[in-house]
């Protein structure tokens, strides 16, 4: 009764390590760079967040479906077929993740006082020790915050999931899926207890998120 | 003094004895078909609706099991189509039908498809346990007819524990269609007519008998608001001209 | 012999609805030189750019004939390898950091464990600036004049070739800073190394500094003069 939990916990912490190393180095870099069309890849770094999830779910298939733009080479190079898979799963939760944290830790990097990083400068270290060393740690509250919203997020995802990694109860029927299926099959109470519990878990992060964003000001 | 201009009053009383016209004979009937029978019934309610000027029908097409889940929270359908006899019994015993107004209306065939680029074609059932099969669809056994019939027949032929790891669940059987379709998966059980829409991409590799015979009620739901008209639908529905339309599609007498 | 300073700094700052261009040229034969002028003169501007800090500069920076900056020869060190001390005017004291982790900043980089050398160097500035005490201790737990000596302290652990300080006695109160300008004279004194030091205050020029170079809306106003 609880495999879709153990499977929805997974799938969402991995997603959030994914997109959270992908949206911390994109935050990092899209805070210390002025560009033309800056605001323009700000929007497509966002988009997963606006876009329905069937579009996301749609998109997904034409890039790593059997056929798909590189899925057809994952599969005739690696024998990888992402199709129906909790793999899958990730990259789909993954991507609806992205934009929360790349939102939340460019402002927590751009909240950062630019001297700090210029006297670490003129100390002698390079860009890549800034972050390391003085960046990340003063901008890891607001990170932490939207780590935790993202996965948050990831729990939930739906739409996308269920076109890439379909309803395969035990290995890629997710929480989500499984009230779904519930609902479609007639079984309410089932449907009940399994919306309980993701209720539950998604009150808990966004509350602890919540005193962590609080706490920072 | 005469405000208006001459033609305004003439304008006003047409326009409203045609919407008075329009508001008497205008009727919706809401139908809660299975999605196998998604382009047969488009086409019966295009005839139908030539056959009474005035009537319009509405589809509603999912799989039986969630078509039965909206009309038990109290969705306002009048007419419902199921794809097996299982839906249909659950729905009589949440009292939900209208007394007396069941019916089978059609029947149909099960049958393995693969997609069209498919190297190995099975010969028979037990070839899909062979490692050329790694993934294989059917419907959601919880509320989809087809997987059901589909599980019977496995279990009939021995081979649930072989095809066990190999289910790929779809919503429906046109999600199973589309699947085999677009090549996600190595084979399908999906009915004939819908192999018949996806001609193209996908082939059939076989007929699957069926433990119980794969048999269509229609019936009008107890809380319907369009009694006459949703019984004038079913009436068109097994009346000649709406079965030869869906023997035209591939379904056979009832 | 050459000058100390050697400095031409050309460049534009953009900000949306204004555009403020710096065109500061000086020379300076002494150890400690004030650059003085009014708020908004540019000042701080200077100094971003002589450590490498601000974008498209143009021109020449040399400090004691040593090259940092030259674009007619393309020669533009990155700020990382200037080896200018710079100051700010709040500090800019890691808050992350003790203050003994803020000194050895700029002694080693990621990954690489302080050698016996850099230890025996923080040893020596701490004795130096006083600050033994306050090894331990984390930056918000210090006073203003506390904090001015661990920012010059940090500044100076790698020993670099020129020290900036920007507006260094600005953040205080006024009693505050009169006893520190006595103290940050005499801490100027031993250090030995070429300052440039700026400000507003004309009481920080005469005990600070040995000449004097005043910046007038970018640009540099009549040559340096030396105080008496």
């Amino acid at each position: 009764m609880l495999t879709p939990l153990w499977l929805t916990l997974k799938i969402a912490l991995l997603a959030t390590l994914l997109a959270g190393a992908a949206g911390i180095a994109l935050g990092w870099w899209m805070s210390q760079r002025r560009f033309p069309g800056k605001s323009i890849a700000d929007a497509i770094v966002m988009l997963p967040m606006v876009l329905p999830p069937t579009v996301l779910g749609y998109y997904l298939i034409v890039v790593i479906g059997r056929n798909g733009v590189l899925g057809q080479y994952l599969e005739r190079w690696f024998g990888i077929n992402l199709m129906f898979t909790w793999q899958g799963a990730v990259i789909a939760a993954s991507l609806v993740s992205l934009p929360l944290i790349y939102k939340a830790a460019r402002a927590a990097f751009e909240d950062v006082d630019g001297r700090f990083l210029h006297a670490a400068r003129t100390l002698g270290a390079g860009e890549f020790e800034i972050f390391v060393r003085v960046a990340l740690p003063l901008a890891v509250r607001g990170i932490t915050a939207g780590l935790m919203l993202a996965f948050a997020r990831a729990m939930g995802e739906f739409g996308a999931t269920l076109m890439i990694a379909g309803n395969l109860p035990g290995k890629t029927q997710t929480l989500s899926i499984a009230i779904y299926d519930a609902v479609q099959a007639g079984n309410d109470a089932q449907a009940l207890w399994l919306t309980l519990v993701i209720s539950v878990v998604c009150v808990v992060v966004l509350v602890v998120s919540g005193r962590m964003l609080q706490a920072k000001h | 003094m005469n405000r208006f201009p001459r033609w305004f009053g003439k304008t006003t009383l047409f326009a409203a004895l045609s919407l008075g016209t329009v508001a008497l004979h205008a009727q919706e009937v809401v139908v809660s078909a299975a999605a196998s029978l998604t382009n047969a019934f488009q086409a019966v309610g295009q005839a139908f609706e030539k056959t009474r000027p005035g009537a319009k029908v509405t589809f509603n097409f999912a799989a039986s099991g969630p078509l039965l889940a909206q009309i038990q929270q109290g969705a306002p359908v009048d007419v419902f189509a199921s794809a097996d006899q299982e839906t249909m019994d659950r729905a009589a015993k949440a009292n939900l039908l209208a007394e007396g107004t069941r019916a089978d209306f059609a029947r149909n065939t099960l049958v393995l498809i693969v997609p069209a680029t498919a190297a190995t074609v099975p010969q028979k059932l037990a070839d899909l346990g062979g490692t050329g099969f790694k993934r294989i669809s059917t419907g959601t056994p919880s509320s989809v007819p087809v997987g059901r019939y589909t599980m019977a027949s496995v279990q009939e032929a021995g081979l649930t524990a072989a095809l066990e790891p190999k289910w790929i669940y779809g919503e429906s059987v046109r999600q199973v269609l589309n699947y085999v379709a677009r090549n996600e998966v190595d084979a399908g059980f999906v009915y004939r007519t819908d192999a018949l829409i996806e001609k193209d991409k996908t082939r059939i590799a076989l007929t699957v008998p069926t433990t119980t015979p794969v048999s269509y009620p229609i019936a009008q739901i107890a809380a319907s608001k369009n009694v006459a008209l949703g019984k004038e639908f079913v009436a068109f529905v097994r009346s000649d001209t709406g079965q030869q339309i869906l023997e035209g599609f591939g379904f056979s007498k009832p | 012999m050459a000058p100390i300073l050697d400095i031409h700094v050309q460049t534009t700052l953009e900000s949306p609805g204004r555009s403020f261009a710096l065109d500061a040229r000086f020379t300076s034969t002494t150890a400690r030189t004030a650059l003085i002028g009014a708020s908004g003169s540019g000042k701080s501007t200077v100094l971003m750019a002589i450590a490498g800090l601000a974008p498209r500069v143009r021109g020449h920076v040399r400090i004691a004939g040593t090259t940092l900056l030259d674009t007619d020869h393309a020669v533009d060190l990155p700020a990382r390898a200037r080896r200018v001390g710079l100051v700010f005017q709040d500090y800019a004291l890691f808050p992350h950091m003790t203050v003994e982790q803020n000194l050895a900043f700029g002694l080693c980089r990621l990954g690489q464990r302080p050698s016996e050398a850099d230890r025996v160097r923080i040893d020596v500035l701490s004795r130096q600036f006083d600050l033994e005490t306050l090894r331990g201790a984390w930056p918000r737990h210090l006073s203003g004049g506390q904090r001015q000596r661990v920012a010059l302290a940090r500044a100076l652990a790698p020993q670099p070739h020129l020290l900036l300080l920007d507006e260094p006695l600005s953040a205080l109160d006024t009693t505050l800073r009169i006893r520190l300008r006595a103290e940050l004279a005499e801490m100027l004194e031993r250090v030995q190394v070429p300052t440039l030091l700026v400000t507003h205050d004309p009481s920080d020029v005469e005990a600070l500094a040995q000449s004097v170079v005043q910046l007038d809306d970018g640009a540099v106003r009549g040559p340096g003069f030396t105080a008496p």
